[in-house]
């Protein structure tokens, strides 16, 4: 019954949506976009509560319950047990769709004929995903069999923070199909100016942010469920979220040049067309079993050729409007060479270089494999190498951007109110590296542009107007931009600084690792519940004093035989330090590995620092506004 | 006019190839896959082992066995666990060793994994960052290599179910033992 119920919403919403779409090419039948919207958003929520219900439920008559649950998982885990599935996920994919078509429809625009064909598209994307939804992927398919218990969940993927990892990303992905509708809809009312951009970047923005702390929450799983002190691996699949973070960044940049300036027309639609297009191939390539990684679901010939066929129809649409109108799009001022949207306009071009270089990076193995029959591995090295002299460029670009002004400006200008800074930097950085650990030159040269970055931004963001008062709407960008500055600067802090070091040891033996003393106390024998371990202390010593103490066991469990080495890890502010030991047969020492690892949590302080700056931005925006 | 106009249609030829090869790589059967490795030795590797730390498991171990077949497994990867029975089957079968590589898991889970579902393994090895494994060409989990004295006869992509044991691995296995 509830299954039934769900099917006729989900087409509901598949009808509403054809209608809504219908607008794209003919102007006769005027439809209600705001009531239609309201019915795909209403029917699509309902049914996607239906089916949390079934999970909650555990209502093993549904297929996807059966795959996917289990009675006895804690109830958080059955909730997200409705989205941490192919179909569940679609689903939340198209709510999220409309949830955007809806709260768009209930914006302030006065353009009448401009939100009529935003709203056009974007049913037209909701009817695609829909279509997708019911025809190959239908959560509300029924068991053949009875069956009493459910197969369960993933035990990696139980875990808090991965149930709310991918509502997160969606938010992102997704809020760049409204950017999308908006470039289409501003093309076809030849509306594509300043107030355009004004009504478009706060919509850029909020899927920024959301797609922002997606990736950064799905980087910070990855440091601690998976990895030994990773925390990004290239994954095609990581990289396949970074690709629409990439165009999305240069994307709202432009926004803000065209809002300004009034130039820039046709590069911002294209950078439109492009970060959907990206979060749409990103979506291709997860859900189509091209790429096999943790994040691949299940897969099916069928849907990966429905997704390339809604990604060519929306880019042959999208690119064969913006063929026919971009030409009359831009006008016709000039840029000069110094000045702030060039500087913008650079940045913009390095991000897009960056995109380039993780494209190649994702798609060259898959393509030697196709044509040349050949399997090839593509390392972080490759990234690494390649990456490195973009990102200085980026890193002065952003230091110079924010200090110059519009349309034109004096070298002497710019380089006069950041020199100060930039020595100061220098001169940390040199000083650390003569008094605490030698540098190589391009570590100088990242840190020194990062921790001026950091800096100057501050400065930025702490100018006061006439009445001695912070101005608001910079304040947004400049912490965005110390985040930047601080996520490169702790990068590369720890790809430098991260120790690892072996000992053999016995009792009472102290332990050096740069400048961590550790003493090794004590070995004990211990009894758990179902095993018998060793248990080693070691305390890490300041002088005579113990500041912390690391216990690392080796657990022997009898059945089955088993042997687990467990880690004894302490995580601080500055750094991360893991300490893991083994003890070889007939021996009197042990073996123990200690992994320093500087600046992790740095990493994600510049993310959510990134993430509150896009969100100050906006809110200081209403305020002004208002 | 035209020339100018020329480069607002260039998006959608670079769109054209891409799509062309996408639908290229769809069309291709991933389990089909050739392999560098194919008619060559085993590559050379080491990994530490995953029940004892002290031990290790290496080209040494895999060339010694008459018949060896090399699984890379991950507790994460769903497809694993719907082919895990039939690696307990293809245990049973005489003068053929079974080698696990266990990819980019955690420990803990890989464990529970193998206590939960059978250990079909002669040994298992670890590879949490997947670095020891790129000697292998891995492209995804399950991966399946059927090794002969040595030599690498035969490589599997994705999950082995019981078609492809009846109409592949077990003529192959057949001829070999």
């Amino acid at each position: 019954m509830i299954g039934y119920i769900g099917n006729i919403l989900i087409t509901i919403c598949l009808l509403a949506s054809l209608i809504q779409s219908s607008r794209l090419i003919q102007d006769r039948l005027v439809i209600d976009q705001k009531l239609f919207t309201s019915i795909s958003f209403f029917s699509i929520l309902i049914s996607f509560l239906l089916l949390v219900y079934l999970f909650i439920n555990s209502n093993f008559n549904y297929e996807i319950v059966v795959s996917n649950s289990h009675s006895e998982k804690p109830l958080i885990y059955k909730i997200a047990g409705a989205w941490g599935n192919h179909e569940g996920s679609l689903l939340l994919w198209i709510l999220v769709l409309t949830i955007f078509n809806f709260t768009f429809g209930f914006s302030k625009i006065k353009f009448v004929n401009f939100k009529d064909k935003v709203m056009a598209f974007q049913s037209l994307i909701i009817f695609g995903f829909t279509l997708f939804l019911l025809f190959t992927s239908n959560p509300f398919l029924k068991t053949e069999i009875t069956v009493s218990e459910g197969l369960g969940l993933n035990p990696v993927l139980q875990d808090l923070l991965l149930a709310i990892h991918p509502p997160i990303l969606y938010v992102g992905y997704v809020g760049y199909s409204l950017v999308l509708s908006f470039a289409i809809g501003g093309m076809i009312t030849n509306k594509v100016d300043n107030e355009w951009a004004a009504w478009l970047h706060p919509w850029a923005l909020v899927a920024w942010i959301f797609l922002t702390l997606g990736i950064g929450l799905g980087s910070f799983w990855a440091y601690y469920e998976l990895g030994w002190g990773g925390y990004w691996f290239w994954d095609p699949v990581e990289n396949a979220s970074l690709m629409p973070w990439l165009a999305g960044t240069a994307l709202f940049h432009c926004v803000l040049i065209l809002e300004k300036k009034n130039i820039l027309q046709s590069w911002t639609i294209l950078l439109s067309i492009l970060t959907f297009s990206f979060s749409l191939i990103g979506t291709f390539l997860v859900r189509s079993g091209i790429l096999n990684s943790v994040h691949t679901f299940a897969s099916d010939p069928a849907r990966g050729s429905f997704i390339l066929i809604f990604l060519a129809i929306i880019l042959v649409i999208s690119f064969g409007i913006y063929a026919q109108k971009g030409p009359l799009l831009d006008s016709k001022d000039e840029l000069k060479l110094v000045s702030k949207e060039s500087s913008i306009l650079g940045n913009n071009w390095l991000l897009l270089s960056i995109l380039f270089v993780v494209f190649l990076g994702t798609l060259y193995p898959l393509g030697t494999d196709l044509f040349l029959q050949k399997s090839i591995s593509v390392g972080p090295n490759y990234y690494i190498l390649t990456l490195l002299p973009i990102t200085i460029l980026l890193l002065i670009l952003m230091i110079i951007g924010p200090n110059t002004k519009w349309k034109n400006d004096k070298v002497s200008n710019i380089i006069f109110s950041i020199n100060k800074l930039f020595i100061l930097s220098l001169a940390i950085i040199f000083g650390f590296s003569i008094y605490f650990s030698e540098l190589e030159l391009t570590q100088i040269t990242l840190l020194t542009l990062s921790l001026t970055l950091v800096f100057v931004s501050i400065k930025n963001g702490l100018r006061v107007n006439n009445n001695y008062s912070i101005i608001k709407p910079a304040l947004g960008k400049s912490l965005a931009h110390v985040g930047f500055g601080l996520l490169i600067l702790s990068v590369v802090a720890n790809g430098t600084f991260a120790r690892e070091k072996i000992f053999q040891a016995k009792v009472n033996d102290t332990l050096q690792i740069d400048n961590y003393t550790f003493k090794f106390d004590s070995v004990e024998q211990t009894k758990g519940v179902n095993f018998n371990a060793i248990t080693a202390t070691f305390h890490l010593m300041n002088d005579q004093t113990v500041m912390d103490t690391f216990t690392p066991e080796i657990r022997v469990y009898s059945n089955p035989p088993t042997v687990t080495s467990e880690t004894s890890i302490i995580r601080k502010l500055l750094t991360d330090i893991y300490v893991v030991m083994n003890v070889p047969e007939n021996s009197n020492f042990v073996n123990v590995r200690i992994h320093v690892k500087p600046m992790i949590s740095f990493i994600w302080l510049s993310v959510i620092l990134m993430a509150i700056g896009g969100l100050s931005a906006i809110i200081f925006r209403f305020k002004k506004i208002r | 006019m035209k020339k100018s106009n020329f480069k607002y249609l260039i998006p959608v030829l670079i769109t054209i190839l891409f799509l062309v090869f996408f639908s290229q790589l769809l069309s291709r059967d991933v389990t089909k896959l050739s392999s560098q490795l194919i008619e060559r030795p085993v590559p050379d590797f080491s990994m530490p082992s995953l029940f004892d730390e002290n031990n290790i498991l290496s080209s040494i171990d895999i060339t010694s066995s008459e018949v060896a077949l090399v699984n890379i497994w991950a507790s994460w990867c769903v497809p694993c666990r719907s082919e895990h029975e039939i690696l307990m089957l293809l245990s049973k079968t005489k003068g053929l060793d079974l080698y696990g590589i266990n990819y980019k898991d955690n420990k803990k889970n890989a464990i529970e994994f193998i206590k939960e579902l059978g250990n079909p393994f002669k040994k298992i090895g670890t590879d949490n960052n997947g670095r020891s494994s790129m000697v292998w060409g891995v492209y995804g989990v399950p991966e399946t290599f059927i090794i002969h004295k040595g030599t690498v006869i035969y490589k599997h992509i994705g999950p082995i179910h019981m078609n492809e044991l009846k109409e592949t691995v077990l003529p192959i296995l057949d001829k070999l033992l």
